[in-house]
């Protein structure tokens, strides 16, 4: 039986009709029956990220169907759960190599359809999300948040091509609807996949998670890894994942992917965009159950680091990715070299924006330096989500915007030297100019 | 095989309420095909965009899915339906077929499941032929079909890869020196056949028994794809009069333009009401007359009122009879592969 646990009640109403379900026609336990645990124990083991997320789905007993389509950087991943496959026989569990990015989009919508209550997860890159983008956009509105689709961020272009990581894919696709999270390290990487399905099946969200890393940086390189024992995880999913509430369709009686008209379109837009703020509200319940349940931490708005609590920083920092270990790295030294208070928010929780959470850990900093790694119209996408979250501050840190790290390029010691001095000078300097470009430590 | 009464007797899933033009031969399909699938398995549709699916699956309008007025008691009445972006359904089809197979061997399914895949032309030939092929390619278990009316008929009558040489769509419109589409169709029954499906049709319901014997020897096979072609003649894209649907489609078919056809693998095929031979068939004009798409071709004498070639169209005449009959003659070559 699937144990009761301490996962909250759903608080919102499905407003339209969905149809009848009907009880009994599949039998999750059998499924979870037939799950073959891949580990037993928890084993520590040195991995890279596309490893790390492959084996976070690999031990779920929801997930056991995995559509695909190689795109450097994340191929490995749909490698790596074919060779588990091949290994493990027999198994209940599939690969599914189809003919293009977009069939496998509109294949994770027809499969997590037909069952509401399994998990179906992929992974791409680049310009396979792109090429998704007609489906996640479908997917993103569906109510299908058993849906997991893993971004191994790299450079969303052609023109010219460069396979290494840059989060340009998945900033591009900020509005397709998907709880969007960014990992670093592969421990985060294979912790994150674990709570993910949990936040987009809670019955109040139903909203489809995308889970993403940096390409070449943290999907290639290897690092100790601790996984969990397969029974562990089922049993901290189980407290979250109940039955959906809505009929699937082979449990069902029902339509999906309806028609309507603009009267009525808005009212999804809002309950979609209602199921999508409430993952503000659950995110940390789960990843404060995660870190009871394994001693890790779990899904958090950001990793923050420096701010304590007598007195806001100088100079705060807010980027993505692994970059960010580097600023960890130096930020003693800059606070010794200057006297200045450093801190730094390294976001996880990228769509919703926690904007109000980002503004109480930023209000009382003097500058906030933003880091951008991927190209944008303006003044950077991270850039504007921070003045959207502090423009209600009386009192607003002056904001400087950087690019630095584009198409994977590596954000070095001397890049964040020059940032940070940049930072300090628009302490009490003139006004920065939009933004600046960096790397190894020269202005472009 | 069900008796053709008995079937005409089912619970149809295609239900009243769809906004399709009055005499739309894909509602006849969606109801021909509804009633062969009240088979004590639970039905399940994918349909991409099209007018098939605009116009019977919207919201808070009528849904003209669904057997009875509500939801049934029985699971294995029941219906469900998807739709996504127009070259979606075959996907879709083959990702539903393959949970349920998931499910079913890991005894974790408690009913049979059948799926139906309905695409337009448009849909399967043009933006979506990739998905159909290669779904057809990994030989998923289900049925797909293609409602054929030789135009994109959901955004304003647009030329599709199906559409028969020399008709007038909106964008081969007629000119002083064009006469209209100058492209033969896509040989999509011959794609089907290589791509490794195990049952290839072109019937529609105009042949009403061949058209259900067909749905059920689809939904029966064993393993494999099953594509069916369904000649969709369109009252508002072709422009003909009230009530002239299934014996335009009749028409179309004996006259050679889209000869009934059915086909399995290993069992070879047959090319059904449509002589190999030109003069055994009725000629091409008849089947032209009828429809305003080809004014620029035939015209009706205003004396005998039999159709006659518009002046200085001869030629252009005579090459549609040319394709026509390598049309038949191609169905008839198909027929004979294993």
């Amino acid at each position: 039986m699937i144990p009761e646990g301490t996962a909250p009640l759903p608080l919102l109403r499905v407003s339209t009709p969905s149809g009848e379900r009907y009880d009994g026609v599949v039998d999750l336990e059998k499924v979870r029956a037939a799950h073959h645990a891949l580990h037993t124990q928890r084993e520590s083991l040195i991995a890279d990220g596309n490893y790390a997320a492959a084996l976070a789905t690999l031990q779920m007993w929801r997930c056991v169907l995995y559509p695909g389509f190689p795109i450097t950087p994340s191929t490995k991943w749909i490698e790596t759960v074919a060779a588990k496959i091949a290994e493990h026989q027999p198994n209940i569990k599939r690969v599914k190599l189809l003919e293009a990015e977009h069939a496998v989009a509109d294949y994770l919508a027809g499969a997590a359809a037909a069952c509401r209550d399994l998990v179906f997860a992929t992974a791409t890159s680049s310009v396979g999300l792109d090429h998704m983008t007609e489906t996640t956009r479908s997917l993103g509105a569906s109510g299908l948040g058993n849906v997991l689709l893993i971004d191994v961020y790299r450079a969303t272009a052609n023109y010219p091509l460069c396979i290494e990581g840059d989060p340009s894919d998945t900033l591009a696709h900020r509005d397709d609807g998907f709880i969007q999270i960014a990992c670093r390290g592969k421990q985060q990487i294979y912790d994150t996949l674990l709570q993910a399905p949990c936040l987009g099946m809670h019955p109040d969200i139903l909203t489809p998670v995308m889970p993403g890393y940096y390409g070449i940086k943290d999907s290639h390189r290897n690092a100790r890894l601790t996984v969990e024992p397969d029974h562990e995880i089922h049993a901290f999913q189980d407290r979250w994942i109940r039955p959906c509430p809505l009929p699937g369709l082979i449990n069902g009686d029902t339509a999906f992917g309806n028609c309507t008209t603009s009267r009525w379109f808005q009212g999804f837009k809002i309950g979609q965009k209602k199921r999508m703020e409430r993952a503000l509200e659950v995110l940390p319940q789960i990843g404060a159950d995660f870190e009871r349940t394994f001693g890790r931490p779990g899904l958090a708005y950001f990793d923050a680091v420096g701010f304590g609590d007598d007195a806001p920083p100088d100079v705060a920092v807010v980027t993505m990715g692994p970059d960010f270990g580097t600023f960890e790295a130096l930020r003693p030294a800059f606070e010794a070299r200057t006297g200045l208070r450093a801190a730094g928010l390294a976001l996880r929780l990228l769509s919703p924006f926690p904007r109000e959470a980002v503004r109480r850990k930023l209000a009382g900093a003097r500058v906030v330096l933003v880091l951008n790694q991927a190209h944008h119209q303006g003044r950077g996408h991270l850039t504007l989500d921070v003045a959207d979250a502090l423009f209600p501050l009386d009192q607003r840190p002056r904001l400087l915007s950087a690019f630095a790290g584009l198409g994977g390029a590596d954000v070095s010691e001397a890049t964040w030297e020059a940032m940070l001095d940049d930072a300090r000078a628009a302490l009490d300097g003139p006004p920065p100019p939009a933004y600046r470009f960096y790397h190894e430590g020269r202005r472009l | 095989m069900s008796g053709y009464k008995e079937i005409a007797t089912r619970d149809s899933c295609f239900r009243p309420g769809s906004t399709l033009c009055p005499g739309c031969m894909e509602a006849t399909a969606f109801q021909n095909v509804g009633r062969a699938t009240d088979n004590g398995v639970k039905t399940i549709f994918t349909i991409g965009t099209s007018c098939a699916e605009v116009s019977t699956l919207a919201f808070p309008n009528v849904v003209a899915w669904g057997r009875g007025d509500a939801p049934p008691d029985d699971v294995t009445k029941s219906f469900s339906i998807i739709h996504n972006v127009f070259e979606s359904a075959p996907t879709l089809a083959e990702s539903v077929r393959d949970v349920a197979d998931i499910l079913e061997g890991a005894g974790a399914l408690r009913t049979r499941v059948q799926v139906v895949s309905a695409s337009g032309d448009g849909g399967a030939l043009a933006i979506g032929l990739r998905s159909l092929l290669h779904t057809v390619h990994r030989r998923a278990r289900i049925t797909v079909m293609v409602l054929v009316n030789e135009i994109f008929a959901n955004t304003g009558f647009q030329y599709s890869p199906a559409t028969t040489p020399f008709a007038e769509t909106s964008t081969t419109p007629v000119g002083p020196d064009v006469p209209g589409n100058l492209r033969a169709p896509l040989d999509y029954v011959h794609l089907a056949i290589a791509a490794g499906a195990e049952l290839v049709a072109q019937v529609s319901p105009a042949h009403g028994k061949l058209f259900l014997k067909t749905v059920e020897r689809a939904l029966a096979l064993p393993s494999g794809t099953a594509v069916i072609f369904v000649p969709a003649p369109c009252i508002s894209g072709w422009k003909f009069d009230d009530g002239e649907t299934v014996e335009l489609a009749l028409l179309g078919a004996q006259s050679g333009v889209f000869p009934a056809f059915v086909w399995e693998r290993g069992k070879g095929g047959k090319v059904t009401d449509c002589a190999k031979e030109a003069a055994e068939r009725p000629a091409i004009e008849t089947f032209l007359v009828r429809q305003r798409r080809f004014h620029h071709l035939v015209r009706r004498d205003r004396e005998t009122g039999q159709p006659v070639p518009v002046p200085g169209r001869e030629a252009d005449l005579a090459r549609l009879r040319e394709w026509t009959q390598r049309n038949v003659e191609r169905l008839y070559a198909l027929a004979e592969l294993k």
